[in-house]
């Protein structure tokens, strides 16, 4: 049986800045210029203040896992490869959190508040934004 | 604004892995049980508020649910909706329907949940967007998120969500109609393989086909009614919306505003309730909930629910017939009818005595809608 895809974002008018950063090897979030704000998700205005004045800015990459899960068993053909492989919740250092994988150790390794930095898996025609504990080799 | 409408009638289809019938007939049945149960005929009816089934799809075309069903069970009512607030949907239902009634919007409305995922094409194990990029499938993943959270966070072991597995068990064990009424022992829960750790096999809801219905009517319309019915007597609702990028999401449930609502418009507090009918698609939920509703503090619930509590002759005896986990997925709307039996004391063995209050809650769509209902019998 050919190799399934694993499913690939599929950006919209909102998301699209997001994953062209990504293929540029870049994590944007987006900021409010009125208030400060940042956050991810894409918003059409600052969730915050309401403000139109929203734009994209570069993130460092630095984060720590808020938590994470376990998966033993794939809902979809593409990751039955990868199981037990590990999605997780990551705050970065400059607010706002997302949906991930820890990379580079075994499950049994990863910790909540474990220091992470961000890295770039080629997926089509963008890459994935994947996290990597500080200082676990590359 | 305390309202004095009341539920007059429950009733419900058999729940089971497979029932080789389509949710329609699910549906119909349970609503013809509820309105034969309070004494009504389907002439009375004059209000219908529906919930699909997460695996049926909530609009087939242009053709909202509440159409197709309202179609086949000949209705004209003078309300009608569906709700789409996923686990929370059934309490809602609840809250909509005596509102509707205060309102004189209508005066007899049924309610019904149903669902036959073992008819469906869909699936549960949904991805949610560009999130499934990264493997995050199925409302397990997300809750296995919260636990570990929970877990780091408080202390909570896995023994901890084991024991509202095992209780609501043993409570299935006097509920004739439960899907899964075997004893389970804590070994054989912490045996149970993992399906996205720390979450277990024995963490997660049954996968059922079945409907619930209730009838929710007036007072005034209650009291020529052989069963009188039982008092809505408060109920709120509160919804975590922004999920993820808030950072309450995996750790506190939006109970933690609803029920104050619910608390004040009826007049009780945490203290006096009796009985508990807890949204339980996974276990880990049970004890977030315990914490918001305040039945414990913060962090606390892990030991709470170790000290037997949660099972039938402890402080709170919750989800009594065995909930998600062992009655079968009944939606939430078998919370509400289960509520409702032991408020009128017809639950037999699994009866809790003098029970007078009951809270009942619902929680959806991952961990973003939260309603709750107090139901008084008096």
């Amino acid at each position: 049986m050919a190799d399934t895809p694993r499913p690939a974002p599929v950006p919209d008018a909102v998301t699209a800045p997001f994953w062209e950063g990504c293929a540029q090897r870049e994590l944007r979030i987006q900021e409010c210029r009125a208030c400060r704000f940042r956050w991810l998700p894409g918003s059409v205005v600052c969730p915050r203040c309401w403000s139109d004045a929203v734009t994209w800015v570069a993130s460092a990459g630095d984060g720590t896992v808020v938590t994470f899960a376990v998966y033993h068993r794939s809902y979809h053909p593409a990751f039955q490869p990868l199981v037990p492989y590990v999605v997780a919740v990551v705050e970065l250092a400059e607010g706002p959190r997302l949906v991930s994988n820890v990379v580079g150790v075994g499950p049994e390794r990863v910790r909540v508040g474990m220091p992470v930095r961000v890295e770039f898996q080629s997926a089509g025609d963008t890459a994935l934004p994947v996290f990597r504990p500080v200082g676990e080799g590359d | 604004m305390p309202t004095s409408a009341r539920i007059v009638g429950v009733g419900h289809t058999s729940l089971a892995p497979r029932l080789n019938r389509s949710a329609w007939a699910l549906q119909a049945e349970a609503a013809r049980a509820a309105v034969a149960d309070a004494g009504l005929r389907p002439q009375d009816v004059d209000g219908l508020i529906t919930e699909p089934g997460y695996s049926q799809g909530v609009i087939e075309g242009i053709t909202p649910h509440f159409l197709r069903l309202g179609a086949m069970l000949g209705l004209n009512p003078r309300y009608t909706s569906s709700e789409v607030l996923g686990g929370a949907s059934c309490v809602a239902m609840v809250q909509r329907a005596a509102m509707a009634v205060a309102a004189g919007l209508c005066n007899v409305c049924v309610c019904v949940f149903g669902d036959a995922p073992s008819m469906a094409r869909g699936t549960w194990s949904y991805g949610r967007g560009d999130d499934s990029a990264f493997g995050l499938f199925g409302a397990a993943g997300l809750h296995a998120l919260a636990a570990r959270r929970h877990m780091a966070v408080y202390g909570t072991r896995p023994e901890h969500l084991g024991e509202v597995a095992v209780a609501f068990r043993h409570h299935a064990g006097h509920t004739s109609h439960a899907q899964q009424r075997a004893p389970l022992t804590l070994g054989e829960y912490l045996e149970s393989p993992y399906l996205v750790e720390p979450l277990r096999v024995l963490d997660c809801c049954l996968i059922s086909d079945g409907a619930g219905a209730v009838v929710v009517t007036s007072a005034e319309r209650a009291r020529d009614l052989s069963l009188g019915g039982i008092r809505i007597a408060g109920f709120g609702q509160a919804h975590n919306l922004t999920g993820l990028a808030g950072a309450d999401y995996l750790t506190t449930l939006p109970a933690r505003e609803s029920g104050p609502i619910a608390f004040g418009m009826a007049g009780v507090t945490t203290d006096d309730v009796d009985i508990a009918q807890l949204y339980d698609c996974f276990t880990i939920v049970v004890l977030m909930q315990l914490e918001d509703y305040g039945f414990c503090a913060k962090g606390a619930a892990g030991a709470f629910v170790a000290g037997g509590h949660l099972r039938l002759g402890g402080r709170l005896p919750t989800n009594t017939a065995g909930g998600l986990l062992s009655e079968g997925f009944g939606g939430g709307m078998f919370h509400v009818i289960e509520a409702v039996r032991q408020l009128r004391g017809e639950c037999g063995a699994r009866q809790v005595e003098e029970a007078e209050v009951a809270l009942v809650s619902g929680h959806g769509l991952g961990m973003n809608t939260h309603a709750t209902v107090i139901l008084c019998r008096d």
